[in-house]
């Protein structure tokens, strides 16, 4: 390559860089107003909680030139906020928090929304879920905790909350046909206040199990008052180091009880390129990893592109196994 | 014992220390002017309030919260006496008697005892808390579908022998706030019950707007008659914030037996403040040799309820320091701030961070005491609002309750709701049907349908899991006493 060659390539080269940021200002969206993160339930719970995490990181973080509101609107499992944010049509400083109940509402017959009715934004983080039991039972995994279910399922009482065909449910049907049980025989106690009246009467033995996210449980493990038998993430996890997974317990179910980000329907592809960029800077910040630590959460990170195929994998998942206990149509 | 001692020693330390103790003072004024305000109860003060708690260390955040918990619940009752609105559940008794005396002209009398009662129920909690929150948990833990359906079914009974006159229309109020409990999604087969399409119904119906109806509104369509009669007030006794002698002579037992009745049902998962305060009302009608005055301004109505409603707060505490699970939705909220921060309360809390346990219970001690000095001044002047024209006064109390309404839930839905519970609350008292049973009916009615299914769940089917539990039957005996008592009452009244 000559000198002159060398000269003109680096001039157009020059010029490339300098005209692309030009270019970019153009094309790029930028929030135009406050932005508004809707909470669909009241404050306290996972919902609340991902929107006020989110809203901290991205205010502490100056991830963005606007301000964050977040609003709690809470109702019909969700239905509120979201039908809320469904009226937002084309508007992208509107976004609301969201996890499978989306999906499972709908499959139970409970809402019209899907996650079609609205743009997938982002997954942002999860809870793994686990099978507990009381510390003094005779099970030590799932081989035989669920072969004892399968031999006698009218003595073995499943808690689950706060209804059924959540996350909790869907998992624990699912490892019931694994084993080889029968998914309808499964006696499950159905506990509204969830955790709070779960593990007490798991403790008072008045039910034998419980299926439930990880860090509901994680205090009582640590007190040596309960026993996991098996985790639902794709590794073993950190906190508790001997419980193995149920890919290890040579059961092909990973399932994460993930929460994340949807907006309002008709996103353009740069308000979808917005959101991807700033949120994929958000998840690598040290306020989000110190957020996420404190709330003993885990990064699950999936851009608009990849959450939207997800979603769609995750529905079919849903679908057939509520299809099994006859809760879908 | 020794240990405990030095424990709460250390826990004083965190507590006493200046900031630690200039925050107790701002939560509890900051949670009383809250639990003032109609709709806005405990749960949605803290809620409002975590953001003041970023930058905060765990234990002063937590003593933050907790006084603006307890600083809520002081609140509650004035908005109760005052103008007939309950801020939440808990506080639905305290207009039974309070707000009856405030009509009088006993506000002082009202508020003073509501907030002596308080107190000491506070006191007698936080001391049972110290003491015997190892033995009572573990206690707890033997409760399970079948006892809490017994429960359940004894709080209700107890409730029909507080209806005046007629049995049967205490029953038929029962029936229809169990009707109403039906309606949304039932979580066990995920049917949709009779919500008439509309979405707004899918989550049931919020008894708090119910509540707000049949009481503020409800009275304010009473008071229209008499518009420019002013209360039947003494000038010169209203602005008297104390207890008289009588009113003291009347309300110690009460008071005294609130406190451990309330801290017990605390401690149980998932009762609540509303079952203890149900339940400590029926009880103190049912001891009194004035039955008849109840409702209508008896100061023991109102002393017992309000000792058994703080103890109790101190019982949910319980579950969320040794299980790190919350028993009500303030603690909830709690425990998701404080996670927030870092810290997961459960079994090894008090031995991981005893300055925070501690610090907290010690905290709650110096609150109830600043509290009370917080709370008597500050009726003073919220007597003064009696001298009020009703021409006045009612515009402002249907504001109010509608605004605190929306403060509820956000929704729009609810003000049709409370328009059209105020109108049947109105309804219901032309037609003297007592409205207590069915307000707990309504509340308790989606949880004893639940208890009774798991139970059953449980049993396979047997219905004698009722009968073969001790504690169960226990409650089942009782609440066959209260329903033979309260039909032999009926049987006098009516022979008479």
């Amino acid at each position: 390559m000559n000198r002159i060659s060398r000269a003109l390539g680096g001039a157009v080269l020059a010029t490339a860089v300098a005209a692309s940021p030009l270019a970019a200002f153009a094309k790029d969206w930028e929030p135009q107003r406050p932005i508004e993160i809707i909470a669909p339930a009241g404050p306290g719970g996972g919902w609340d909680l991902l929107a006020r995490t989110i809203q901290k990181t991205l205010t502490e973080e100056k991830l963005v030139s606007r301000p964050i509101i977040v609003s709690n609107k809470p109702g019909g499992g969700g239905a509120t906020g979201w039908n809320y944010l469904k009226g937002k049509e084309g508007q992208g400083e509107f976004l609301a928090a969201t996890s499978p109940l989306l999906i499972q509402n709908n499959l139970l017959g409970k809402s019209e929304l899907t996650y079609k009715s609205f743009t997938p934004i982002a997954a942002l983080m999860t809870e793994w879920e686990v099978v507990a039991v009381r510390a003094d039972a005779p099970w030590k995994d799932g081989k035989s905790f669920f072969e004892a279910l399968k031999a006698k399922p009218e003595s073995m009482h499943i808690g689950v909350g706060p209804a059924l065909g959540n996350d909790d449910h869907i998992q624990f049907l699912t490892l019931t046909k694994a084993f080889g049980g029968d998914p309808k025989a499964v006696k499950f106690v159905v506990y509204p206040a969830t955790a709070a009246e779960q593990i007490p009467a798991l403790l008072g033995g008045h039910i034998q199990a419980i299926t439930i996210s990880l860090g509901e449980t994680l205090e009582q493990v640590k007190a040596g008052k309960l026993r996991l038998l098996g985790v639902s993430s794709p590794q073993r996890e950190n906190e508790i180091p001997d419980v193995p997974t149920w890919k290890e317990q040579g059961i092909d179910f990973v399932f994460p009880h993930w929460r994340g980000l949807i907006a309002a329907p008709g996103l353009s592809a740069e308000q979808k390129a917005y959101w991807d960029k700033t949120l994929a800077k958000m998840v690598e910040t040290p306020t989000w990893k110190k957020a996420l630590e404190n709330l003993q959460w885990e990064l699950f990170y999936q851009n608009s592109e990849q959450h939207a195929a997800f979603l769609a994998e995750q529905t079919e998942l849903m679908s057939s196994t509520l299809k099994d206990v006859g809760l879908a149509k | 014992m020794d240990a405990i001692l030095h424990n709460l020693g250390l826990g004083f330390e965190v507590a006493l220390q200046p900031v630690n103790l200039m925050w107790l003072v701002i939560g509890g004024l900051l949670g009383t002017i809250i639990g003032m305000l109609p709709g806005l109860g405990p749960a949605t003060g803290v809620a409002v309030l975590i953001p003041l708690t970023y930058g905060m260390n765990p234990a002063t955040a937590l003593i933050t919260m907790a006084s603006v918990y307890y600083g809520a619940m002081f609140g509650g009752s004035r908005a109760s006496i005052m103008i007939n609105t309950p801020g939440d559940a808990s506080a639905i008794v305290s207009c039974f008697d309070g707000y009856p005396m405030a009509k009088q002209g006993r506000a002082g009398s009202a508020l003073a005892t509501s907030a002596i009662a308080s107190f000491v129920g506070g006191i007698v909690g936080m001391v049972f808390l110290i003491f015997f929150t190892a033995p009572v948990a573990e206690m707890a833990l033997k409760f399970g579908p079948a006892e809490k359906f017994s429960l359940m079914l004894f709080a209700l009974t107890a409730t029909i022998t507080l209806s005046e006159g007629s049995v049967v229309k205490g029953f038929l109020a029962m029936g229809f706030g169990f009707m109403l409990a039906t309606i949304g999604i039932d979580g066990q087969s995920g049917a949709i019950r009779f919500t008439m399409g509309i979405e707004a119904l899918q989550d049931g119906i919020d008894f708090l707007v119910i509540m707000i109806g049949f009481y503020a509104i409800a009275e304010v369509f009473k008071n229209f008659s008499s518009l420019d009669l002013r209360y039947d007030v003494d000038a010169k006794s209203i602005g008297r914030v104390w207890m008289t002698g009588e009113d003291f002579k009347r309300s110690w037992k009460p008071i005294l037996r609130g406190g451990p009745l309330g801290f017990f049902i605390g401690v149980l998962p998932g009762a609540g403040g509303t079952i203890a305060t149900f339940l400590s009302y029926a009880i103190e009608k049912s001891f009194s040799r004035k039955p008849e005055e109840f409702g209508k301004g008896a100061v023991e109505g109102l002393a017992g309820p309000e000792s058994a409603n703080n103890a109790c707060s101190c019982g949910a505490l319980v579950p969320l320091l040794t299980l790190g699970i919350p028993g009500s939705g303030t603690a909830a909220v709690m425990l998701g701030a404080l996670m927030m921060l870092g810290v997961r309360p459960g079994p090894i809390l008090f031995e991981q961070h005893p300055e925070i346990a501690w610090g907290v219970i010690a905290s709650m001690l110096a609150g109830n005491i600043v509290l009370l000095l917080i709370n008597l001044p500050l009726a003073v002047p919220l007597v003064q609002l009696l001298k009020t024209p009703q021409r006045i006064m009612l515009p402002m109390i249907v504001g109010l309750a509608y605004m605190g309404t929306y403060f509820l839930n956000y929704a729009n839905f609810d003000f049709v709701l409370v328009s059209v519970s105020a109108l049947g609350g109105y309804m219901l008292s032309r037609l003297s049907i007592p409205i207590p049973p069915l307000v707990l009916a309504l509340i308790l009615g989606g949880m004893t349908e639940q208890a009774f299914r798991n139970s059953l769940t449980i049993a396979n089917g047997s219905p004698m899991i009722f009968v073969t539990q001790p504690i169960s039957l226990a409650f089942l005996v009782l609440a066959a006493i209260s329903l033979i008592y309260a039909l032999k009452r009926h049987r006098k009244l009516t022979q008479v």
